[in-house]
């Protein structure tokens, strides 16, 4: 079953005040995706 | 290539205190057309920042406001670039069960002799094929939880499923599977035994309506196939793991809109807007002006974000959430066609029916790319044959106009095989251009405005670390 609807979040608000902003996160990398196919890692159930 | 950049000895300790002259980091300016902010750039390490465009000239004169910090963790982006760019070992596996398939469309890139002709491997040569591979990994993955993955490709795999299924039971511990189908033969049995085992799913459709699907995607007596998807799209309504291509031509470029619309009627979680890849000359009879495409590409990814605002329920676009991530978390990428070298023949491999091995299912149609047989010569061995080596040394840092752009490793120059058959040679670009940048660039402005998180999947940062904010 498809999970009741949330509305969706603000998006997030920006610190305007701010001169430069920068964010760089970081994982172990394990990306195998091409073009030719998806691969969302969403598991199924 | 490693690009690490090392202060030689006796260097002063100020060498690199200016950017962009020296030891100092390149930092490029970007116009991101944002009437507020623009985007300074560090290329080689995919480092970003967002500066307020009257404070632009403050932000690359003053060391404090952006330098500083920069300089300081530059090694460590660099490393991560690195490893990501050279230090993959291979964890998937794009296999061809059989390279026979039921339908002729315009812009396949398996040649038209092959998918009427071509081999189908046996349910025992299947297993020992896997059972290759298994092995294979167990070695090259070394102590991981992670499954290397399997998907079962094409030509079109459910034309040999009796081979496939009994393959997915014998070795559902061993792998994570999954299928990319043209959907003709998902019948109602196929569907259960796929989704029991949580085998994730790809189905292909063009358009939004049979008139515009039936332009580049029919059977070979001209057979309309467009009800049959929208028949097993309903079927897998709430299932998570699906998912559709869209493979974007000047058959289709006008219809993106009602296209997005009906894919997130049908709740589909997440979608590729591919470009059409031009490698074989088919391919090239339908592909879209470069700016126009950009232009359509991102007036549905604005469609998807207007459905997600009125509905709670996002449509994901997944190569362009693959460009936001390679923005915001590089290692983060799902998708490994627009980094370079590309993860053909490095994250990934493909494997033809017959057991012949390309870097990428793009290449098994051009015999100069096969780098060996699975069953005869060993997958170490193609990993390291002068083919495959072609497409990992295949590096934007090394040919222009690649090596000067600002945003070289948030694109990657896809794709090798279509640079290298439409454009004459490896260290070209491929067919798009523009595309990359519009696309960069709008990605850098839903950033601005703080709205990246609405074209991601929930949770798209679990298991991530930051590294560095400002
Ligand atoms: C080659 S098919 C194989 C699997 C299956 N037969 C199917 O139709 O999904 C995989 C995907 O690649 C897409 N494709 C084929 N040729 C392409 C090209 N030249 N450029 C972009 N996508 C292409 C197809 O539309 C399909 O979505």
């Amino acid at each position: 079953m498809q999970p009741e609807l949330k509305k969706p979040e603000e998006s997030k608000k920006v610190d305007t005040s701010k001169p430069v902003r920068a964010v760089r996160k970081s994982c172990t990398a394990d990306g195998v995706g091409l073009s030719h196919y998806i691969l969302m890692d969403r598991k199924a159930k | 290539m490693l690009t690490t950049v090392h202060t030689p000895v006796g260097q002063p300790a100020t060498a690199g205190r200016f950017c962009n002259t020296g030891y100092g980091p390149s930092l490029m300016p970007l116009d991101i057309g944002h009437p507020d902010w623009m985007a300074i750039l560090g290329p080689e390490t995919a480092f970003w920042s967002l500066v307020r465009r009257e404070r632009l000239a403050d932000a690359l004169a003053d060391p404090e406001l952006l330098l500083e910090s920069y300089r300081e963790r530059r090694p460590e982006f660099q490393a991560e670039m690195d490893q990501l760019r050279f230090g993959l070992q291979p964890s998937a596996v794009y296999f061809n069960a059989t390279d026979r398939c039921n339908l002729d469309c315009t812009y396949c890139y398996i040649p038209g002799d092959l998918r009427r002709h071509g081999a189908h491997m046996s349910g025992d040569q299947l297993l020992q094929a896997l059972a290759r591979l298994k092995e294979y990994f167990a070695t090259s993955m070394g102590e991981t939880t992670r499954k290397p993955r399997i998907i079962f490709h094409g030509a079109e795999p459910l034309l040999n499923r009796a081979a496939i299924f009994p393959g997915i039971d014998a070795f559902h511990d061993d792998f994570q599977f999954g299928i990319q189908t043209n959907s003709t033969l998902l019948d109602a049995e196929a569907i259960d035994f796929l989704t029991t085992r949580a085998v994730s799913i790809g189905l292909s459709l063009d358009g939004p309506e049979a008139a515009v699907t039936d332009r580049t995607r029919t059977a070979w007596n001209g057979d309309s196939v467009h009800a049959a998807v929208l028949r097993s799209l309903e079927r897998l309504a709430d299932y998570p793991a699906l998912s559709v291509i869209t493979t974007v031509t000047t058959a289709n470029l006008d219809r993106l809109l009602p296209l997005v619309d009906l894919l997130h009627e049908m709740k589909v979680p997440a979608c590729l807007l591919n470009p059409v890849r031009c490698t074989l000359p088919g391919a090239r009879t339908v592909k879209p002006d470069d700016r126009a495409l950009a232009t359509a590409l991102i007036a549905a990814l604005e469609r998807t974000h207007v459905l997600y605002r009125a509905s709670g329920r996002k449509l994901i676009v997944a190569n362009y959430a693959n460009i936001l991530l390679a923005i915001l978390a590089p290692t983060a990428r799902r998708l490994m066609c627009d980094i370079s070298p590309c993860g053909g023949g490095r994250a990934f491999f493909a494997v033809a029916a017959s057991g012949d091995l390309f870097p990428c299912s793009e290449f098994i149609g051009l015999e100069a790319f096969r780098g060996g047989n699975l069953f005869q010569d060993g997958i170490a061995n193609a990993l390291q044959s002068a083919p495959f080596k072609l497409v990992t040394g295949r590096d934007v840092e090394r040919f222009a106009p690649c090596n000067t752009c600002a945003i070289r490793h948030y694109c990657g120059s896809p794709c090798p095989a279509e640079a290298h058959e439409m454009n004459g040679a490896m260290e070209r670009t491929g067919a798009f251009c523009a595309l990359y940048e519009e696309l960069v660039r709008h990605a850098f402005r839903v950033i601005a405005d703080g709205r990246e998180g609405d074209f991601l999947w929930e949770g798209w940062d679990a298991g991530t670390t930051t590294l560095f904010a400002l």
